[in-house]
This record gives C-alpha cells, sequence and structure tokens, in this order.
C-alpha cells in the first residue's frame, strides 16, 4: 500500500513536473531555431525562467519518491507504475497543453503502456516460479 | 534527425540510469521512515556510493537532453518515446549480455516498438 501511494505521488510530481518544464521551454519561442552550439546557451536561458524551476523541483519530488521506493520494492515491482506515467503525460499534453493528440498516438501509448507492463511481468515470473519450485 | 539523435541519447542515459540507481539504492539499504534526520542519513550514504552517483550523471544527462528536446517536440510525443529505452535494454541484454530472454519479454518489447512507431506517425 505504501509503494503505491508513494508512486502515485511520484507519477503526478513528474507530470506536472513535465507539464511547467514544456511551458518554461516553449516560452523560448525563438529555441526551435537554435543550432547545436547554442543549446549550453538555451540551457543558460531556462535557468532563469522560473516555470522551469519549478518544473525541475517536482521533478527533484518525483526522484526522491522513485529512490525511496526502489529502496524498499524490486524495481520489477515499481516498473509497471512507469507504465502509468506514459499515459499520465500525454494525458496532460492534451488536456493542460492543448497539444494535438492524433489516435494514433493514443494508441501507441497504450501498446507502450501494455508492452512495458508484460515485461515487468516477465521479470517477475521466473522469481514466483524459483519460489513455487523451492517450496516442493 | 537531429530528434532522433538525442531521442536514442536520452534513451541510453535513461536505462544505464535506473540500472545504476536501481543497484546502488539496494547496496545502501532500505529506508526504515521518512523523518528527515533518516532522510539525511539515507542522502549521505548515496552520496558515496558509486553506482548511486552513475545513475544520478546518467539521469542529469537524460534530463537535460529531455529538456533541450521539450523546446521543439510536444510533450505527448517525448515522454512516450523515451520508453525506447526498454528495447534497447533487451537488445543489449540478450547481444551483448548473452541473457535469455522469455517470450513475454519479447512481446512486450515488440509491443513497445510498435507504439513508439505509432507515436512517429505523421499527424
Amino acid at each position: 500500500m505504501k509503494t503505491a501511494v508513494v508512486l502515485l505521488l511520484a507519477l503526478l510530481a513528474q507530470a506536472g513536473g513535465n507539464v511547467c518544464l514544456s511551458q518554461g521551454m516553449r516560452q523560448m519561442s525563438a529555441a526551435s531555431q537554435l543550432g547545436s552550439p547554442a543549446i549550453v546557451a538555451l540551457l543558460l536561458w531556462g535557468l532563469a525562467n522560473p516555470t522551469i524551476w519549478l518544473g525541475m523541483g517536482l521533478l527533484g519530488v518525483f526522484f526522491g519518491l522513485y529512490a525511496a521506493a526502489l529502496s524498499w520494492a524490486d524495481l520489477s515491482v515499481v516498473l509497471p507504475a512507469t507504465a502509468l506515467g506514459y499515459v499520465l503525460n500525454v494525458a496532460c499534453g492534451a488536456y493542460v497543453l492543448h497539444e494535438t493528440v492524433t489516435p494514433a498516438r493514443w494508441a501507441g501509448v497504450l501498446l507502450i503502456g501494455l508492452g512495458v507492463g508484460c515485461m515487468s511481468w516477465s521479470v517477475r515470473r521466473p522469481a514466483l516460479t524459483g519460489r513455487t519450485i523451492g517450496d516442493l | 534527425m537531429k530528434t532522433v539523435l538525442l531521442l536514442a541519447l536520452l534513451s541510453l542515459c535513461g536505462a544505464l540510469g535506473d540500472v545504476s540507481l536501481a543497484k546502488g539504492m539496494k547496496q545502501v539499504g532500505a529506508l526504515p521512515t521518512l523523518r528527515p534526520g533518516a532522510l539525511l542519513v539515507l542522502g549521505s550514504k548515496m552520496a558515496r556510493n558509486g553506482a548511486v552517483l552513475v545513475g544520478l550523471l546518467s539521469l542529469i544527462a537524460a534530463f537535460l537532453t529531455f529538456v533541450v528536446l521539450l523546446s521543439w517536440a510536444d510533450l505527448s510525443f517525448i515522454v512516450p518515446a523515451t520508453s525506447l529505452h526498454f528495447v534497447l535494454a533487451t537488445l543489449g541484454a540478450k547481444w551483448i549480455l548473452q541473457e535469455h530472454i522469455n517470450r513475454l519479454r519479447w512481446f512486450g518489447t515488440i509491443l513497445v516498438g510498435l507504439g513508439v512507431a505509432l507515436l512517429a506517425l505523421p499527424s
């Protein structure tokens, strides 16, 4: 239960942080025109933007909660929660940032969520099987 | 092309960061409570653990790449596209580490790959 609550808070902080970062970076309208040598200048410019600081703070909260969850639960337990994170981030992109999310993109995100879920479960299965054989 | 290269860098750094951080946190030990004192002790242990530091540096590199990508690409594209690191991790485990990959993991990897391909379709 503790892991589920902490992971849910972590995912909400991550989605909020990403929305703030995206908004902050979009405030730099010339960013898309910059070439690779200007990437450092772009990052320095970003450090002066309060929305980006808020986003970084929320992502810091995410990192702390994620690391705490990893300290008491296996990565194969924590990882499936990240599948929900993809859907949450795309929903924030669509409904908060008003990005155009096509049906194909929604389908892609659902496939990714299912895929990450399968991969996580594939890590857990051998451990469960091993324990059963050991018990016998 | 610039977006594809940065996405690849982001995926590589993300995969390395996740694995190193997980390894490091297991070495550091479980967090018994969320009290500030315990958090400070944990932070101190994390700062002295090599795997945690490698994980942190990799995740910082991934984060900076992510921020740069957000300056020209949609959040609803970039975040799901980072799942490419699961595909890279599986291929690396198979071809570099010679690990056995079971059918369910291959199935999940294919689903993630198909999902990323759908994301890349022009809107």
